[in-house]
């Protein structure tokens, strides 16, 4: 859940804890209207406060000219906690039309009150006069910090963005009735760049966490030049997971975009994470607040696969933050997870839905590892593959000396050319940085998941315990000198 | 590292021929993208099943260990495998000698252990389809023979004829022996070099024509190989003197059968002729050795006995050994050879020795 507190009380009814969790979700659910219209859509979020006082009441007005909403989408909201005792009237006022209708219906609904015919209040509807249109408007007054529910939706469309939905154009506007100089205004476009038309929900997400990368979380409007002067330095890796195993579960998709961003080490920005990643969640195209199982999931990834060590995974507002111990300075990983169902008719239980998102999160995280491992030779190596790099220089030094010393200039000729290097007036020193190379290559292969696979194959014949129990048996046979035998 | 003539010429250029077969073939793996694959033969001289149908005996391989660049220990080994094999080029290359000794300096903080070395040379033995001794690597020899023999080893001649009862060493390069020469009616290997002393010290081998040889403990590939070439050579019996316990025993084994570090070159250097003379554990009863000459079997000492008594070899070939062994840990005691010195000092070579050589007491 973005930015506050938000639970399913039955299974269509939403409890919001805040105005501002509630005024996210009112938000959200306009962007969900565009979205699903297919067809280019404003939503505008204006602010609207008659006096500079920190707690005025503020008028917050949330339009859209998506699809038009239907009456249980407002009529399934309630309040819980602190937003039910907040000093709020509890009004929402709705204006919505379908493209079908021929008037624009009014209704007031009252979240405070508790007996449903209480709670709505039909306002007379106003006549479209034939025009074919529809769009969404909701409208409430509250009492809030104008200041902090700004920077909260401000870090929330900044994300949405990440998600890449074309056709949504958002404008949040902020007025102070009094002071006419002092009005914010701020456009969030996600078409900056263009895409393919027929895009996947993946490419967009890769395309949108690219962006968000190298605007630094979509704190500047352009590319951090300082940074990254050109897109060379961002790995990316892409995973989409879904249950195949139950037909039940076949509708939930789990994608995951994994960026390594390398700034340049000449950059002075100050805007990084530094060790920490930041692991974005979205549900159903909309920032979601990560959950403490997700997290779970991704602690019980086997990141040391990838040569990364988890120092810790903490939940951080939305995000998780994810620490890692041996990460360069001058590196960062970014990572986002969008989870979303296919078929909505779907009904699994709260214990059923954490289990496979936990199972799915893993799978999706791990498929867009292997993947930026098999797109970037050298990169996510393992603990293990390290190891035996560290080897690479002597044993590349060794292998050029039996060739150097052998004497025999036919074969020495014969080596190079395999090596590809021209045999005339070859330094030693070339000819080992040409073995260690391709040792190098051969290990960074040998590290990626797919062959791993064929490793298992490969030596499925080959007995580690015949082996062991043979070298005790010589070590017993030991009990003399080196030198004896 | 010694420079002196050695293999034959043809046998340092197949050698070395191998050798660049094998880096070749490194070479085009690492540039076709592929890890080498290097399958060495393993072989053993025993399996752990005395009631096995096993193939033990026939000095065929059993399988093959296959080293990758998949694995850190592998890629440790090859590594080392590697350096030795350098090293081994270049001693054949220059026409020189070197020990394992030698070879474990040259890289010490990468070797850490003679072992590791030792390991290098058995998997290039191995890979080279070779012994040792023609990589040009050979051990400080530790053995000992006198007695009726006369041998050149080069440009060497020993004459232990001349005085029979001087200690000498054994030749290091046993491909270099030539002109045998003997009178000995029977060959003594002793474990020990107490044991050969106190024979010296009789004047043994005036009074018995015969030759003594001693590895001095575990014995090395020389003293191996030169009990194998006299036995060849002279067509004599060999009669094993060890120490009733089972490190004596063990060594009785590793001259009879070999080594299972070096079973791949057992068939060169075991010696199946060799009849084991004493001590049995049956003799502490037979030449009334008083208590205090037996000590306890230690948990270790038992520990060793149960192992070897399941070595198939002992079962199929060497029964009367086995039965032996059976009963030492039976009887929970070991004893020294020495120990026989209680009834006098040159009981050993005036009585034991003899009367068990001229009555056939021995299995």
């Amino acid at each position: 859940m973005a930015f506050g507190v938000r639970s399913k009380t039955k299974e269509s009814t939403m409890a919001f804890s805040s105005v501002q969790s509630l005024t996210l979700h009112l938000i959200s659910s306009a962007f969900q209207r565009c979205r699903l219209s297919e067809q280019i859509c404003r939503l505008s979020v204006i602010f609207n406060r008659s006096s500079p006082s920190l707690l005025q009441l503020v008028r917050i007005s949330i339009s859209d000219t998506g699809i038009g909403s239907c009456l249980e989408e407002f009529q399934d909201l309630k309040l819980s906690g602190e937003a039910d005792s907040e000093n709020w009237d509890g009004v929402l006022s709705v204006k919505t039309t379908s493209s079908d209708d021929n008037e624009i219906h009014h209704y007031q609904l009252n979240l405070k009150e508790r007996g449903s015919s209480r709670r709505l209040n039909r306002l007379p509807s106003n006549t479209k006069n034939g025009a074919k249109f529809s769009g969404t408007e909701v409208c409430l007054a509250v009492p809030l910090n104008i200041d902090l529910l700004l920077a909260q939706i401000t870090s929330f469309l900044q994300k949405i963005l990440i998600l890449k939905i074309h056709n949504v154009a958002i404008e949040l506007v902020a007025e102070n009735g009094d002071v006419p100089e002092s009005r914010y205004e701020k456009v969030f476009l996600a078409n900056q760049l263009p895409l393919p038309i027929v895009a996947s929900n993946l490419e967009l997400l890769k395309s949108g966490l690219e962006d968000y990368v190298v605007k630094h979380g979509n704190r500047l409007s352009t590319t951090c030049n300082s940074c990254f002067p050109s897109g060379e330095h961002l790995k990316v890796g892409v995973g989409i997971a879904c249950c195949t195993k139950n037909h039940l579960y076949n509708g939930v998709m789990m994608e995951a975009v994994i960026v390594i961003s390398e700034k340049q080490l000449t950059s002075t920005c100050p805007m990084v994470y530094g060790a920490k990643t930041e692991v974005l969640y979205f549900k159903n195209f909309s920032p979601y607040t990560i959950s403490k199982a997700s997290i779970k999931a991704l602690k019980s990834i086997d990141w040391r696969r990838y040569g990364l060590n988890l120092r810790s995974a903490l939940q951080q507002d939305s995000s998780a933050l994810l620490e890692w111990e041996n990460l360069p300075p001058y590196a960062q990983i970014d990572i986002v997870l969008h989870c979303y169902h296919k078929d909505k008719r779907m009904r699994l239980t709260a214990r059923e839905k954490t289990q496979l998102e936990r199972k799915l999160i893993r799978e999706a995280v791990k498929l867009s590892l292997d993947d930026l491992k098999d797109k970037h030779v050298g990169v996510l190596l393992s603990a293990h593959a390290l190891k035996i790099r560290s080897y690479a220089p002597d044993l590349a030094k060794t292998i050029a000396g039996l060739i150097l010393s052998s004497g025999d200039s036919d074969f020495q000729g014969e080596c190079f050319s395999l090596l590809g290097l021209q045999s005339q007036g070859l330094g030693t020193e070339t000819v080992e940085n040409s073995i260690k190379d391709k040792i190098v290559s051969v290990i960074d292969m040998n590290d990626k998941s797919t062959q791993k696979t064929k490793d298992v194959t490969s030596f499925l014949f080959y007995d580690d315990r015949f082996h062991q129990v043979d070298f005790e048996e010589m070590e017993y046979e030991d009990d003399f000198s080196p030198l004896d035998i | 590292m010694e420079g002196r003539p050695s293999n034959s010429q043809s046998e340092h250029v197949e050698l070395l021929r191998k050798i660049r077969e094998f880096t070749r073939a490194i070479v085009e793996d690492l540039s076709n993208g592929r890890s080498p694959t290097i399958l060495i033969d393993r072989f053993r001289n025993y399996c752990k099943n005395p009631i096995a149908n096993c193939y033990c005996s026939s000095d065929k391989s059993y399988g093959k260990e296959i080293l990758t660049l998949r694995r850190e220990s592998h890629v440790h080994r090859l590594d080392v495998l590697l350096r030795v094999l350098l090293i081994v080029q270049q001693l054949l290359h220059e026409n020189k000698h070197g020990s394992k000794r030698d070879i474990y300096y040259m890289h010490p903080s990468v070797f850490s252990d003679q072992s590791v070395v030792d390991r290098a040379i058995n998997d290039i033995c191995l890979l080279m389809q070779c012994s040792r001794h023609n990589l040009n690597v050979v051990s400080v020899g530790k053995g000992l023979v006198m007695g009726w023999i006369r041998f050149s080893e080069g440009r060497k001649i020993f004459d232990c004829i001349n005085c029979p009862n001087s200690a000498n060493p054994v030749p290091v390069y046993v491909e270099e022996v030539k002109d045998i020469i003997s009178g000995a009616h029977y060959i003594l290997v002793v474990e020990k070099e107490s044991v050969f002393q106190r024979l010296a010290n009789d004047q043994f081998c005036n009074k018995n024509r015969c030759i003594v040889l001693t590895g001095r403990g575990y014995p090395d590939i020389p003293t191996r190989r030169f009990l194998r070439l006299l036995i060849e050579k002279l067509c004599l019996p060999a009669y094993c003197l060890v120490d009733c316990d089972p490190y004596g025993f063990d060594i009785l084994t590793i001259y009879r059968f070999g080594s299972m570090k070096m079973a791949y070159d057992a068939k060169y250097m075991r010696v199946p002729e060799i009849r084991w003379l004493g001590a049995f554990p049956s003799d502490s009863e037979n030449y009334s050795l008083p208590e205090q000459c037996l000590l306890p079997l230690t948990a270790e000492d038992k520990r060793k006995i149960e192992a070897m008594l399941l070595r198939c070899y002992l079962q199929r070939e060497v029964t009367p050994w086995r039965l032996e062994l059976k009963l030492m840990l039976q009887k929970g005691v070991k004893f020294e050879i020495e120990a026989l010195s209680v009834h006098s000092l040159s009981f050993l070579s005036e009585s034991y020795i003899p009367s068990k050589i001229q009555g056939g007491v021995h299995i």
